[in-house]
């Protein structure tokens, strides 16, 4: 628990000198990848953590952002009581719709929330009078105290809640909950006879998650300064899985590398399709393809992602360092045999050639 | 009373549809155990394949013929490249590649056909049926569409009811360990099984496209309704993906008609939490012996 | 002759089998004999290509099996009776038994070796379209070796076939194990926890204990060395 305060308290630390150092546009940057790392990391709790699948991360950042929306336009609470709304609400919705989901074994919550993802920004287009029809709601950004720049103090804001949940989300993955969560995941069988509500277990986590993904949403309409629906399209509940399985499933560091490449890819592949002259088209879909194959090539040659990857090297560096003595946990070489049953699950998988699955779950 | 003859027709053409794509998640669920989020994608990519033909003044049948072909080859390939890989891993692995297959195909289809709608011709006329003074909304185009689905449901009750191959893969669906120890290749049976599933999901494109201006996402939503019409029908029962497509067809159908086409997808969701929390294996599947 | 020579296995850290030599000679019966946990399913398995060896090699009638897919070692002649039976239970009768016989047999030939399976075992001629979860516990034993017999193997792979049946059922089905062992020169491994009635039949007896072999010598030897069979055999 220190451990983790102590962290925050340097990355808040960190950040502030680093959105003091720079632009307003970048100012909007580093918010960006603050709200994309808060719904990373719900998301890597959940599937990384627990084994569950939801292609509906950025549904729930839509109901996050339209609960701030409508609260903001048809009310005048405090930003607070909004954000605090959009968090619920979305969590409600998670609870509602992943309880008959979650019960059962399979790809129902998958399916389930892909429905969510899709079915949504309809709903919005229906009422458009409600929810403000194609321009959207407008949000307005909330006001700075003395002469801070809005922008800054809105990332500022964004960081320290996305540093507030990952302590957060340290500690649960710390807790009880987290050796439960990582039961059910390994083995939903030997978790439930050792006593372990399987069910339960799964709904929290999914809570959790789009808890998550609604802060998020309402962070990201603060900054954008409009919430409509075409900003939370079924694409994007997919790259927030591209961008989660890139940084690390199940690793809160990870959340971050996601965040950083889910802001930047769009920019790059733009401007990757334009140097190298390949029209539109092309220009338009890249980022759908690179994601695509990150999501293939990441699960298939590198599940621990991008934070396991830095932990491997680290450890390499170590071990080169200590005169080529293999560091503790660093891995044996893999002797010829036969997965022993119930050892196998695991997104990262446990025999990873690379690295010990242990030190890829726990980082936090 | 004619809103709700016409709202029932055509659930039942919409359903016949869901059920083709959902017979493609049933072979891939038997075969495999997975849902194949990429199972619309790539019907919508041979149904390009098609159109581009069709540009070319290819012989209509011969370009339906070679979709379902370039189907089979596709479903194949996937699982032989991307499938195989992963067997053994935690089953979250092959389902994050399908989504990953998923984006990638909408987007190389983007890249390669545009992004433009385009429009696929119909075989058959489209114009609604008249009787005497009133037209239905049931045209020749929707018999070919029953047809067709009705052709292919049949041609999987024969392949698995009456045919060694059919014996093979339900032995490897029910028992992969015990059919490998009696000779069965189990590995070309879940190339196959996937294979076909392409072919099914192939005809689905086909037989949607004439209806909708296409454009790469346009089996997204068709996908999300024939996973519903699977589950709805047990994931594993090709009978209950014809039940459960018809069931959601209709619901949908009648959702659409009477309260707003855009509350159709929480239709589908509004099905799924029923008969999930209702009966969870499905109101089409028997209930499985229990293993231990 | 089934040869196995200094075979290791392990599941990660179990060392499931370590060192395991022994040979099964055409037409006898070579009883496995040993507590639970011993390493017996897992040398079958082995043997089968259902499980990796970690060292050591597999060879029958000269052929190395280490490598080959389980489908090939069927194809050698190599029929695996599984540990529970794995009958198919979502299956007829019939379709269990006409599965054996898929990769090698032609639609006429294919009949008239089914209509042999049927003739040993009557009881389950008489319920050919029945599913198999109908049969009891006998009847599947009987439907599960008769599906191993029904490709014809040369060497059969027996794990348990007395699991759970009735001491009279339990004694014919080990009569006809001998009859076909003596009579169509069929190689049988048989893993036993009834140790008795498998080393009243068998040829050959292995011991295992912990994965690694006791005592590899005749039956009759084992059966009378009092001291052996207290230790790990229980009587
Ligand atoms: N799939 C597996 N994963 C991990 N360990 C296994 C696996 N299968 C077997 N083992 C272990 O390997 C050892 C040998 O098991 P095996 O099943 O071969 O024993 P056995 O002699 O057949 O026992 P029994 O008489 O109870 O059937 C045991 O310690 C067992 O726990
Ligand atoms: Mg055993």
């Amino acid at each position: 628990m220190l451990r983790h305060l102590l962290l925050g308290a340097v990355a808040a630390f960190g950040f502030y000198i680093l959105t003091s150092a720079i632009s307003s546009f970048n100012d909007f940057r580093v918010g960006e990848i603050a709200v994309y790392a808060i719904a990373l990391a719900g998301l890597s709790l959940l599937t990384g953590t627990n084994g569950q699948i939801s292609l509906g991360q950025g549904a729930f950042m839509a109901v996050g952002a339209y609960t701030l929306g409508v609260l903001m336009t048809h009310t005048h609470l405090p930003l607070v009581v909004d954000v605090l709304a959009a968090i619920g609400l979305s969590g409600a919705l998670g609870l509602v719709v992943g309880m008959p989901a979650t019960r059962l074994k399979g790809p129902y919550l998958a399916g389930m929330t892909l429905i969510l993802a899709l079915g949504l920004p309809r709903i919005a287009d229906k009422y458009s009078t409600f929810f403000g029809g194609d321009q959207g709601l407008t949000v307005n950004s909330p006001t700075p105290p003395g002469t801070i720049d809005p922008q800054r103090w809105l990332s500022w804001i964004e960081i320290v809640g996305a540093i507030v949940v990952l302590i957060l989300l340290a500690n649960l993955t710390r807790s009880r909950f987290g050796r439960s969560f990582r039961a059910v995941r390994d083995d939903e069988i030997a978790a439930g006879l050792s006593g372990i509500h399987v069910a339960r277990t799964k709904v929290l986590a999914f809570t959790v998650a789009a808890s998550c993904a609604g802060l998020a949403g309402a962070f990201l309409g603060l900054s954008v300064g409009v919430v409509n629906t075409g900003e939370f399209s079924l694409t994007l509940s997919i790259y927030l899985l591209a961008g989660m399985v890139l940084g690390g499933a199940g690793s809160l560091v990870g959340a971050w590398w996601g965040a950083i490449v889910l802001v930047f890819m769009p920019g790059w592949s733009t401007s990757i399709a334009n140097s190298f002259n390949l029209g539109s088209a092309v220009g338009a879909n890249l980022a759908l393809v690179v994601f695509g194959l990150v999501l293939i090539v990441v699960i298939m040659a590198a599940p621990m992602g991008i934070q396991g990857g830095i932990g491997w090297l680290g450890r390499r560096a170590l071990s080169l360092v200590g005169g080529g003595v293999p560091a503790p946990g660093a891995p044996t070489p893999r002797q010829e045999g036969n997965e022993p049953v119930g050892s196998i699950p695991s997104i990262p998988p446990p025999a990873a050639p690379a690295a010990p699955a242990r030190n890829i779950r726990e980082q936090s | 009373m004619s809103l709700f003859i016409n709202l029932t027709l055509n659930g039942i053409t919409n359903g016949m549809i869901f059920a083709a794509v959902a017979l493609g998640l049933v072979f891939i669920w038997r075969a495999t155990h997975i849902v194949n989020f990429s199972q619309g994608s790539m019907a919508m990519f041979t149904t390009y394949i098609a159109v581009t033909l069709l540009d070319r003044h290819i012989n209509y049948w011969l370009v339906f013929a070679a979709a379902l072909v370039a189907g089979l080859v596709m479903g194949g390939v996937i699982e032989v490249v991307l499938i195989r890989p992963l067997r053994g891993k935690h089953a979250l692995n092959p389902v994050i590649v399908t989504l990953g297959l998923f984006i990638l195909l909408e987007g190389l289809a983007g890249s390669i056909f545009g992004v433009g709608n385009r429009s696929f011709p119909p075989a058959f006329s489209q114009a609604g049926l008249t009787f005497g003074h009133s037209t239905i909304a049931f045209s020749h185009f929707d018999l070919f569409i029953l047809a067709a689905v009705v052709i292919l449901m049949l041609g999987t009750l024969v392949l698995f009811r009456a045919t060694n191959m059919g014996l093979r893969m339900r032995a490897a669906a029910f028992a992969p360990e015990v059919a490998r120890l009696l000779g069965v290749r189990v590995g070309r049976i879940l190339t196959l099984g996937w294979a076909l599933a392409a072919v099914a999901g192939s005809l689905a494109g086909l037989l949607v496209a004439p209806t909708v201006s296409f454009s790469p996402n346009f089996m997204d939503l068709i996908l999300v309704y024939a996973f519903t019409a699977a589950v709805v029908g047990g994931l594993d029962s090709p009978v209950g993906a014809l039940v459960g497509g018809l069931v959601t067809g209709l619901s949908l159908s009648y959702v659409g008609g009477y309260l707003g086409s855009s509350l159709e997808p929480l239709g589908a969701l509004a099905i799924l939490m029923v008969v999930l929390s209702a009966r969870p294996e499905g109101i089409f599947s028997r209930p499985a012996p229990r293993r231990v | 002759m089934l040869d196995v020579e200094d075979l290791s296995v392990s599941y990660g850290a179990v060392q499931a089998l370590q060192g395991v030599t022994f040979q099964a000679r055409e037409g006898t019966v070579t009883a496995v004999l040993g507590a639970n946990g011993a390493g017996k399913t897992t040398l079958l398995r082995t043997v089968s290509g259902l499980v990796k060896r970690q060292s050591g090699n597999v060879s029958y009638g000269g052929v190395e099996l280490t490598g080959l897919s389980v489908e090939n070692i069927v194809r050698l002649g190599i029929s695996h009776v599984p540990e529970g039976r794995g009958v198919i239970e979502e299956l007829t009768i019939d379709e269990n038994l006409r599965l054996g016989t898929l990769w090698q047999f032609g639609r006429q030939e294919r009949r008239s070796v089914l209509d042999e399976i049927y003739e040993l075992f009557p009881q389950l001629a008489q319920r050919k379209r029945r599913m198999a979860s109908t049969l009891s516990g006998g009847e599947r034993q009987m439907l599960a070796i008769g599906r191993a017999l029904s490709s014809k193997p040369k060497l059969l792979l027996l794990d348990e076939p007395s699991l759970g049946l009735a001491p009279l059922v339990t004694a014919q089905i080990m009569a006809l194990i001998q009859e076909l062992a003596r009579e169509t020169r069929l190689t049988v491994v048989l893993v036993e926890q009834n140790v008795r009635s498998a080393l009243s039949i068998a040829e050959e007896a292995v011991v295992i204990n912990l994965g690694r072999v006791v005592i590899a010598d005749t039956a009759a030897s084992v059966a009378a060395d009092t001291e052996l069979r207290h230790l790990y055999l229980g009587f």
